[in-house]
C-alpha cells in the first residue's frame, strides 16, 4: 500500500477530478491518493464523483490553512 | 476560444425567450443544480449530468441525445462545461460552452426600454435592466444629455456603457434602500463616473458611505432645454427598510424599490423588527401609495418569477391592478397585517446580514467572494410565490 500526494492547488474544475481519476486508475487496490486543492467547489464535487466512481472511494475530507493563509481542501481517496 | 465552440449567457437567454430549439446540459453537482437553475421566459429543455460523471465515464455522451439540435453546456464558472462540450463535439454533437457559467448568468443585465405614452416619450426614456439570474431590476433614466441610475447591481460597467450609448452623462446614482439580497454597485458607479451617490436622509446612522441625502418632495431635474426637462420626485415609502424611498419619474412611473412589486410586497422583517417595520409598511402601502392614482405604473426592484416579465420584456404593473390582486393589500388593519407577515415569512438567507453590512459600508468584500454571496435568486418579497 502506498500514499501519493497530488498537488491540485490553483487548479479550477474540472482539472482536480480529471487528474485524480488519472492517478487513481493507475494505482493498486488499497492505495491512497491525497489531493490538495484550493477550489472550494472541489469539496462537493469529490463527494459526488466518488459516489459513482468505479475506482475511487472517498475516505476523508478536511480543510487546512495554506502557506498564504487561504484554505486548502484535502480529499483522501482509496483505490477500490 | 473558438466562437463556434462558445456562447454567452445573453445569447442563451435570447434563444430561450424566443423558444428556439436547443438542449441545455447543466453539468454542476446536484446541490448546486437543485438550488439555482437558468430560467427562460419559455420552458427550457434541460438535462442535468454532473461533469464528474463524464470524467468517470466519457461514454455517457451517448445519453445526450442529439436530433441535430444544438447542445449548450453550463456549469458554475465555465470550466467544466468547456470540458464536457469538447467531449460532446468529439462525438459529433453540436455543442457550445456557455462562457462564465452561472456566475455570468448571475451578473448579466438585460436592458429593456420601458414604453412611455406619447407626451412623455419625446422627453425622456426609462431603461429597465433586468438581472435575470437574480430577479433584480435596476434603472437608467435619461432626459437630454443627463442620466441617473437607480438601484445598480455590482456589474457597474454595464450601466456606464448604456449611459454612454444613450449619449448622456451620469449625474446621479440612487439606491432606493439598503439592499439585503445583493451588493449595491452604487458607491462604485458613483466613484467611476464622478456622479453623486444619493440615498434617503432616513437611511440610518450606520451608513458609512458618503451619500447625498434626498428627502420627501425633493425634485431631481434632468435636462435643461425649455419644455424638455424631467422632474424625478422623491417619495418616502418606509417599511421594507426605514429609509426605503420611491422615485416618481415624470407623472406616472414610480420606481418603488422593494416596497411594492408587481405581484407582491416587500418583506418588512429583514432588519429583525417585523412588528415595527411591518406597521410602517402597512401605513406606506395604504396611506402613502393610497394617495396615488390607479394608472401609476409601478417599476419595482425585483420580481419573484419569470412569468412577471411581460411580452414586451418589461416587468411593470398598474398600481390599480396591483391593489386589486395582491393578497397582502387586501388586509385592512395594521395588526392583522403584522400578524400575516410574521406567520408567512421564513428566515432570510444567512448571507443577507453580511450583504447589508457591505452595502452600509461597514465591511468590505473581495470580488470573488461577492460572487459567492450573490448566488441564487432574491428572497425579498413577502408574498405571491
Amino acid at each position: 500500500m502506498s500514499i501519493k500526494i497530488l498537488d491540485a492547488k490553483g487548479l479550477k474544475c474540472p482539472m482536480p477530478i480529471i487528474k485524480a481519476k488519472k492517478e487513481i486508475d493507475a494505482m493498486s487496490p488499497g492505495d491512497l491518493l491525497e489531493i490538495h486543492a484550493t477550489d472550494p467547489g472541489s469539496v462537493a464535487d469529490f463527494q459526488g464523483w466518488s459516489k459513482m466512481s468505479k475506482t475511487a472511494v472517498l475516505k476523508d475530507q478536511r480543510t487546512e490553512g495554506g502557506s498564504d493563509g487561504k484554505p486548502v481542501y484535502i480529499h483522501v481517496l482509496e483505490r477500490r | 476560444m473558438n466562437a463556434e465552440h462558445a456562447t454567452t449567457v445573453e445569447r442563451l437567454l435570447e434563444k430561450a425567450d424566443a423558444g428556439e430549439p436547443f438542449l441545455l446540459l447543466d453539468v454542476r453537482n446536484d446541490d448546486e443544480y437543485e438550488a439555482w437553475k437558468v430560467e427562460g421566459r419559455r420552458q427550457i429543455e434541460m438535462l442535468h449530468i454532473p461533469y464528474f460523471d463524464f470524467v468517470e465515464d466519457p461514454g455517457l455522451v451517448a445519453q445526450v441525445l442529439s436530433d441535430r439540435r444544438e447542445v449548450l453546456v453550463l456549469c458554475a464558472k465555465g470550466g467544466s462545461s468547456g470540458f464536457v462540450a469538447e467531449l460532446l463535439r468529439a462525438a459529433g454533437i453540436t455543442a457550445k460552452n456557455v462562457e462564465g457559467g452561472m456566475i455570468a448568468y448571475g451578473d448579466y443585465l438585460q436592458p429593456v426600454c420601458v414604453p412611455l405614452d406619447a407626451d412623455e416619450a419625446d422627453r425622456f426614456e426609462i431603461w429597465q435592466l433586468n438581472r435575470r439570474g437574480k430577479g433584480c431590476l435596476s434603472y437608467v433614466i435619461r432626459c437630454g444629455t443627463a442620466a441617473i441610475v437607480v438601484d445598480p447591481s455590482r456589474n457597474v460597467r454595464a450601466y456606464a456603457r448604456l449611459v454612454e450609448r444613450l449619449g448622456a452623462r451620469l449625474v446621479g446614482v440612487f439606491d432606493t434602500h439598503v439592499h439585503a439580497d445583493h451588493l449595491s454597485g452604487g458607491p462604485e458607479l458613483a466613484r467611476l463616473s464622478g456622479a453623486s451617490y444619493c440615498m434617503a436622509a432616513g437611511t440610518g446612522g450606520e451608513l458609512k458611505h458618503a451619500v447625498t441625502p434626498v428627502r420627501e418632495g425633493e425634485e431631481i431635474r434632468l435636462g435643461d432645454a425649455p419644455g424638455r426637462s424631467l422632474a424625478v420626485r422623491v417619495v418616502e415609502t418606509p417599511g421594507h427598510t426605514p429609509g426605503s424611498t420611491s422615485f416618481l419619474v415624470g407623472r406616472r412611473h414610480l420606481l418603488t424599490g422593494d416596497t411594492i412589486f408587481v405581484s407582491g410586497i416587500g418583506r418588512p422583517d429583514l432588519g429583525g423588527y417585523v412588528a415595527e417595520w411591518g406597521r410602517v409598511l402597512y401605513h406606506t402601502l395604504h396611506e402613502r401609495l393610497g394617495a396615488l392614482p390607479d394608472d401609476v405604473v409601478i417599476l419595482p426592484a425585483h420580481y419573484a418569477d419569470v412569468s412577471e416579465i411581460r411580452d414586451d420584456g418589461v416587468v411593470a404593473g398598474r398600481l390599480g391592478e396591483i391593489r386589486r390582486t395582491v393578497l397582502e393589500l387586501q388586509i385592512r388593519s395594521a395588526e392583522e397585517f403584522v400578524e400575516a407577515m410574521k406567520s408567512a415569512l421564513s428566515a432570510p438567507p444567512e448571507i443577507y446580514s453580511r450583504i447589508i453590512a457591505t452595502n452600509l459600508g461597514t465591511s468590505q468584500v473581495e470580488a470573488e467572494e461577492a460572487a459567492e454571496w450573490e448566488l441564487g435568486k432574491n428572497q425579498c418579497a413577502a408574498s405571491g410565490h
